[in-house]
């Protein structure tokens, strides 16, 4: 248990750090030098020191929004077995409560968004909940092709232990699948290049960005603390799909969790330094391939795994 | 039995003297609401008990010399009757204050003579134990709902309304009624008794007829078209009580038919699944493209109905392939969610009844910033439309979880059932997602940024009798949400009524499911309650100033830039045109010097677009060829009497 919990805390002292290095991976493709390494740290220390300015439109719910954001990806991460340990919570059907709390927080950070009466956030809003609608089916796809291999409805039973290399064992190829659509999945949730981009300077084209440009101080950086717990909470879950493996030494499967998340958090950058955005309305294109691919591993499973 | 009457006699009183002090219109409205909430307060203490203790009672009485009309509270009509009291029982406090507004008193005490009606026959049609006492309160449910429904016949467009429901709901029992007269047919009893002895070919046309006939009561695709324009029609406290329980007597009347049917076949589920997923989605989509408050609210009615019949599939599913736990699992989890849905629902309704009351409008875009003025009535419906999105901690979480649960523990059963269970989960996670675009864009719209058109500007609400309704019912979404087992408890009661024969069924896992619900949501809490307190400790002694909102550059934004619920939806609509044609309507720009130009736009419901090709205009047809039968001519009419007696006499 404090096992989990100090790992617990570690991811989220951590999430700012991986985070940073997508930047740094991207000033590389661009031939900068880049911000330093621990930019996000920085950056939450200066806005955590500051105030805030509110419009005179907004009302609490605009102060909410970015508490129960960061509270919803705190819990999830609650929930997840990080490097392979035991989660600190879990029962069965938590996946269904973590899905649906990251629900919440996105019904929370659209409604601080509609609060400021800005057309541009009303934009990213509107996005913001339309492209999730197709995650979400695509997310529970992949639910299902865990509950057919394991039969369990928790989060630790696919990720804590030997659990994830039994997978790979009995369905190995489709998992293959399943990791690049769950790849595709964090793009979205988390929104990265190809579906939004973080880093344009126009307002119009941004989607996460966007709902948040009338935050300031303490709340902007509970905001940007979620996004990287949230960022964290998705990579957690592929880095345990390619690198499962257990072994006695000590501190071995920590060192495989780094490892991977790096692998994902490379994986990001490389993403976004060669690729452009996609229009808005072949977003829903690309993330629909995730659900065909889980929707495919899941079909041939139906003959591996009886 | 003897408090359930004396409850449902209170009312029909509070209705009946309301009408005859229907002059002194305080007097009257102050009777109703005293007798209406009282009887439904009786009225609901006794269903609790009999859920909490299980307990049966029956009462039989002798009508015209002939036949019995015999009542009965078994464990799922007390479910269903603890829903209807407790919902009306706040719509009627609501209607108080609501109806003060009104003129003429005769008007309110019709209305308030027909609510009674409406309530005493929904009591009735879920505790009638045999097919004469059961259609009878049917009709009586159905024809006071009508005049309900027609209540502001002044427009054409409420009696227009009036008139396809009207329609509807007859064409429904006609269904209800033919599956009823198979039964008959072949047990020769009136009585709700399970079936023995019955060919399983005519047991699955009673199932397809009586699904069709509930169905159209219930609002399940393609049957639902009544249902977005009825329920706007009627004021907000019956649309309330429509929505929130009304309909929810279809659902009653397939569970009912399927208990006495008692045959477990899987043809059963996967009718109600997929009829469940197609309501869902579509009901969904259509919600997502209204401009009138009430009209979207109607058609997630159809989605909940929707959700309730994946359950209920699942729950069949389970049944029928000898797997109580999935069964239980299913049923419990829509059978839940009925009472959710109508406790949501109705808090909805009221809400919007609330802005409707205050601003006159219902239409989405042209309010806006109602919370700075309406903090009750904004928080709680904001809390309602958490709840219809099924997010924890709120109760629709706990029923869709149940489901999820199910239909889960349904895919390693067989192929079929597999591939059901993959529709299920995944219409269940896409309507997830769409209700909560649909209910952020009809809070952020409505209640956030800034007032849109003048009607919606320096809103204030008050009255106090609807406040009250809408936070106890705010309260209760929360507190099923976080502890959920005593309604779970309910519901299983309810579905032991069903005679699954299994026997008793096992508490224990359930407790275990709902035990961590409210682990999840006490823990939600908590960690929401420290990231404040970390908040709050940032933000001591700092300086917070008030500003405008950041244009991006942009000097001179007005109101009417801001983002509306049609663009909000445009993008969403336009994945689903397929299923929701959008019809516009936009004259272009021309000229140095344009005139002014407008937009409208209206989502198409597929099911409304083609009633008209493919239902009435053979219909039409048909009839334009029997009317020569129609000449006026009462002689002949007499002799058209004659003849069919004549006849009919030969099959006696």
């Amino acid at each position: 248990m404090i096992q989990s919990i100090l790992l617990w805390l570690a991811a989220i002292l951590a999430a700012p750090f991986f985070s940073g290095l997508i930047l740094k991976i991207k000033a590389f493709f661009g031939g900068k030098k880049g911000p330093p390494i621990l930019i996000n740290y920085y950056t939450l220390i200066k806005l955590f020191k500051k105030g805030s300015v509110y419009s005179n439109s907004t009302t609490f719910m605009f102060k909410l929004g970015p508490v129960i954001s960061l509270a919803a990806s705190v819990t999830a991460l609650m929930f997840l077995p990080i490097a392979g340990y035991d989660p600190v919570f879990s029962f069965n059907g938590d996946v269904i409560f973590v899905l649906y709390a990251l629900g919440l927080g996105r019904f929370f950070t659209i409604a601080a968004a509609m609060d400021t009466a800005s057309p541009f956030e009303g934009m990213g809003a509107a996005r913001e909940a339309y492209f999730p609608i197709i995650c979400e089916a695509a997310m529970f796809m992949i639910l299902i092709f865990f509950y057919r291999i394991t039969g369990e409805l928790q989060l630790s039973a696919y990720f804590a232990g030997s659990n994830t290399q039994s997978m790979w064992s009995s369905a190995g190829a489709p998992l293959l699948f399943i990791v690049i659509s769950f790849f595709i999945i964090l793009l979205t949730e988390n929104s990265r290049v190809p579906v939004d981009d973080p880093a344009t300077h126009l307002e119009l084209t941004m989607i996460h960005e966007v709902m948040v440009l009338d935050h300031s101080g303490p709340d902007f950086a509970l905001i940007e603390l979620g996004s990287f717990c949230k960022l964290i909470f998705y990579s957690t879950i592929i880095s345990r799909m390619i690198l499962p493996f257990e072994s006695a030494i000590f501190g071995f499967p920590i060192v495989m969790y780094i490892a991977g998340l790096l692998v994902v958090y490379v994986a990001v950058g490389v993403t976004e330094s060669v690729t452009a955005r996609y229009r808005m309305d072949k977003v829903p294109q690309f993330v629909l391939t995730s659900f065909a691919l889980a929707f495919f591993a899941t079909i041939i499973t139906l003959e591996f795994v009886k | 039995m003897c408090q359930f009457f004396s409850s449902t006699f209170i009312i029909l009183l509070g209705g009946f003297l309301s009408l005859v002090f229907a002059r002194q219109k305080k007097f009257s409205k102050v009777i109703a609401v005293l007798f209406l909430s009282g009887g439904c307060l009786l009225g609901l203490l006794d269903a609790a008990a009999k859920l909490l203790n299980p307990a049966g009672a029956s009462a039989s009485f002798r009508y015209l010399d002939l036949f019995f009309l015999s009542f009965h509270v078994d464990g799922l009509s007390a479910f269903f009757l603890t829903a209807i009291f407790a919902v009306s029982l706040m719509a009627a406090i609501y209607s108080f204050h609501y109806m003060e507004n009104e003129e003429g008193g005769i008007k309110t005490g019709v209305n308030y003579f027909f609510f009674s009606v409406l309530i005493a026959s929904m009591a009735l049609v879920v505790t009638a134990a045999n097919i004469l006492s059961f259609m009878i309160s049917w009709e009586m449910m159905s024809l006071s709902s009508f005049f309900l429904v027609i209540y502001s016949h002044e427009s054409a467009e409420n009696r227009k309304a009036g008139y396809l429901y009207f329609v509807f709901t007859h064409v429904g029992a006609m269904f209800v009624l033919a599956a009823f007269g198979l039964i008959y047919g072949h047990t020769g009893s009136f009585e709700f008794a399970p079936m023995a002895g019955v060919p399983e070919a005519v047991k699955i046309l009673i199932f397809v007829l009586s699904f069709i006939g509930f169905g159209s009561k219930a609002g399940v695709f393609p049957f639902h078209v009544w249902l977005p324009h009825a329920h706007p029609a009627a004021p907000s406290h019956i649309s309330a009580v429509m929505s929130g329980v009304m309909i929810k007597t279809g659902i009653y009347g397939i569970l009912r038919i399927y208990a006495i049917l008692d045959f477990h076949t899987p043809v059963f589920g996967y009718i109600t699944l997929i009829a469940g997923v197609i309501s869902g989605i579509l009901g969904v989509v259509y919600a997502l493209g209204q401009h009138d408050i009430k009209r979207l609210l109607a058609y997630h009615s159809v989605e909940n109905i929707g959700i309730i019949l994946i359950g209920l599939g699942i729950g069949m599913i389970g049944a029928a392939t000898g797997n109580p736990l999935v069964a239980v699992l299913g049923f419990a989890g829509g059978i839940l969610h009925v009472l959710n849905h109508s406790v949501f629902k109705s808090l909805l309704f009221m809400g919007a009844g609330m802005v409707l009351h205050q601003t006159g409008t219902r239409s989405i875009d042209a309010l806006g910033g109602l919370l700075k003025g309406m903090k009750i009535t904004g928080t709680t419906f904001i809390i309602g439309s958490l709840a219809i999105c099924g997010l924890p901690p709120f109760n629709g979480f706990v029923s869709e979880f149940f489901i999820y649960m199910g239909s889960f523990k349904a895919i390693p059963v067989g192929s079929i059932s597999f591939a059901m269970s993959v529709f299920a989960i995944i219409s269940l996670a896409v309507i997830g997602g769409l209700a909560l675009a649909c209910f952020t864009k009809v809070v952020g719209v409505v209640f956030q940024g800034e007032p849109r058109t003048k009607a919606a500007e320096n809103v204030k609400e008050n009255g106090l009798a609807m406040m009250v309704p809408m936070g106890c019912l705010a309260a209760a979404c929360v507190i099923i949400g976080v502890f959920p087992k005593v309604f779970i408890d309910m519901a299983l009661t309810a579905v032991q009524a069903l005679g699954l024969d299994y026997g008793r069924v096992p508490v224990e896992p359930f407790g275990q499911i709902t035990g961590n619900i409210t682990f999840a949501a006490l823990l939600f809490f908590v960690v929401v309650l420290i990231v404040m307190g970390i908040r709050s400790i940032y933000y001591k002694n700092k300086t917070t100033t008030k500003s405008g909102t950041w244009g991006c550059g942009f000097t001179q934004p007005t109101v009417k830039m801001q983002y509306t619920g049609s663009s909000y939806a445009g993008s969403i609509l336009e994945f689903f045109s397929a299923a929701a044609p959008l019809s516009e309507e936009h004259p272009p720009i021309k000229g140095r010097f344009p005139l002014k130009t407008h937009y409208h736009s209206h989502v198409n419901d597929i099911a409304e677009l083609h009633m008209k090709n493919v239902v009435v205009r053979p219909v039409f047809y048909l009839f334009d060829k029997l009317r020569w039968m129609q000449h006026g001519d009462i002689h002949l009419y007499i002799g058209y009497i004659l003849l069919a007696i004549v006849l009919l006499l030969f099959f006696i």
